[in-house]
């Protein structure tokens, strides 16, 4: 999958852009994610419904995966059932 | 007042010096001081860029690292200002290429070439980096109320006090101005964030920030941030720089501040706006001038297309920010005005085209034919008030921390 790729939850109505990724499958409140919304809805998942929240990056512990919400949901993103953590948000720029 | 003709080694004056003297002197006017009356606007836009010995670079902003115009597929340019290493990681989603995170100058400016400006843009806002195109338009108005509350009434004399939570130079200037104007200004940093140019830029820093007050507070601390709206809550003014999610995250509701605090002037200044998608988007100085349509200005009255100014859009709106800040607080308004950056470099360049074309365009043609030269020298004001360590006033402005 292409960095930039935007993927769309199945089961809320969560979407992300892709920052960097490996092999792995990428679900948002337990569903796989896709660019396209499957035509039916998955059921959200109670062990990953903690939401996603707008503007917020998602990562693994190993960094290898990260991914940006573009579009909040009930869902929470994790890769392979691994729930992913939001990354501390960083100083701003020096200058311009 | 008389400008020196540029000499071998220093470039010509900044263009829209002119509109920023003309909003100086309202300012002076507005607020009677005899300091904003001494001041003068070439002066403000050019301070930075003179003490650092910045030099006109032409598709490349002043100062370090910067920002780079090159042309997109569809005929326009686009503007990318990579201002931490961090944010060189987003490149691969930016562009849809792997590998990206290390790519050169001259690879970046390849992979701009393959896209279109608004896919960019688009992407480039999404992903939070500071990007703008050289045709678009701004979305939204340079100044705009967000919210209204109750008018107060002060006694003549009242000394304002101005809540300063901005950072790097625009807002920093606004509290300057207002500080210059007879304000208490207390300006308030995250002591493991404080503001950047503190260390990166002192020159600048001094500057803006002389005779303020320097409170140190970490807004994540919930007792620390209710003191620090106790504060906001006895102030006249704020000014403040966060993207508005920001601040929500933080607990801190300014819109419901202005309405339950009367008189209370909030100044929100964002790069492009601070409702809608736009409030989500990232924008400094250089990308938001050339958002503005400043480096297209440059390319219609010369050629060719570059950074017009150092960062202009920082200091223009400082200025009206300022302006409509102290207007605000003169009338006992309690009101919430949204400064848009982009939408304000806009506006200065269609006034200043409106009042004197022929002359504007002298002047970008001057600063065009200039590259390779050093921005021209203005004089350093310094030492105009004491100059407080960080924290320095916490204890005074926010008291010591309750025992749990």
């Amino acid at each position: 999958m292409k960095p930039g790729t935007r993927l769309k939850s199945a089961a809320c109505d969560t979407e992300v852009m892709v920052i960097r990724t490996a092999g792995g499958t990428i679900e948002c409140g337990g569903a796989p994610m896709a660019e396209d919304k499957p035509a039916e809805a998955a059921a959200l998942s109670p062990d990953h419904s903690n939401g996603s929240l707008m503007g917020k990056r998602y990562v693994d512990a190993e960094n290898t995966y990260e991914l940006l919400c573009v579009k909040p949901g009930k869902g929470s993103l994790s890769v392979d059932g691994v729930a992913l953590v939001t990354k501390d948000a960083k100083p701003l720029p020096a200058s311009d | 007042m008389p400008i020196d003709l540029p000499d071998a080694e220093h470039g010509p004056p900044i263009p829209l010096w002119r509109w920023a003297d003309r909003q100086l002197r309202d300012l002076a006017t507005v607020t009677g001081s005899e300091r904003i009356a001494a001041l003068d606007g070439l002066t403000v836009v050019g301070e930075r860029g003179s003490a650092r010995d910045f030099e006109i670079r032409g598709r490349r902003s002043a100062g370090v690292g910067g920002s780079h115009l090159n042309p997109t597929r569809d005929g326009s340019w686009f503007a990318l200002t990579i201002m931490r290493e961090e944010d060189r990681a987003y490149l691969p989603a930016l562009f849809g290429k792997e590998g990206m995170e290390i790519a050169t100058e001259v690879e970046i400016a390849a992979e701009i070439a393959l896209h279109d400006s608004n896919d960019l843009l688009a992407k480039g806002r999404a992903l939070g980096l500071p990007v703008a195109c050289a045709d678009e338009v701004p979305a939204s108005p340079p100044v705009e109320v967000l919210a209204r509350g109750t008018q107060r009434r002060r006694d003549p004399g009242h000394r304002p006090l101005v809540v300063d939570l901005s950072a790097i130079w625009a807002g920093p200037l606004c509290g300057h101005l207002l500080w210059l104007a007879g304000a208490d200004v207390i300006k308030v940093e995250n002591p493991k964030r404080p503001d950047m140019i503190r260390s990166s830029d002192p020159l600048t820093f001094e500057m803006v920030n002389q005779g303020k007050q320097s409170v140190a507070a970490d807004l994540t601390d919930p007792a620390t941030r209710d003191r620090l709206v106790a504060l906001i809550r006895g102030a006249d003014m704020v000014i403040e720089a966060s993207r508005p999610r920001a601040l929500r995250h933080l607990g801190i509701d300014a819109d419901a501040l202005v309405r339950e605090v009367p008189g209370l002037v909030w100044l929100s200044i964002t790069g492009h706006g601070a409702t809608g998608d736009a409030a989500n988007w990232v924008g400094v100085g250089n990308d938001c001038a050339v958002a503005g349509g400043l480096a297209r200005a440059l390319a219609d009255a010369t050629g060719e297309i570059g950074y017009v100014g150092d960062a202009l859009a920082d200091p223009l709106t400082g200025i009206t920010a300022a302006l409509e800040g102290w207007r605000a607080y003169a009338n006992g308004e309690a009101v919430r005005i949204g400064f848009s950056m982009s939408a304000i470099a806009a506006k200065a360049l269609s006034e200043e085209r409106a009042f004197d074309r022929p002359a504007l365009d002298a002047e970008l043609r001057a600063w065009g034919a200039n590259v390779g030269k050093l921005f021209p020298k203005v004089p350093r004001r310094s030492g105009l008030g004491p100059f407080r360590d960080l924290g320095a006033d916490t204890e005074k402005w926010l008291g010591t921390a309750p025992a749990c």
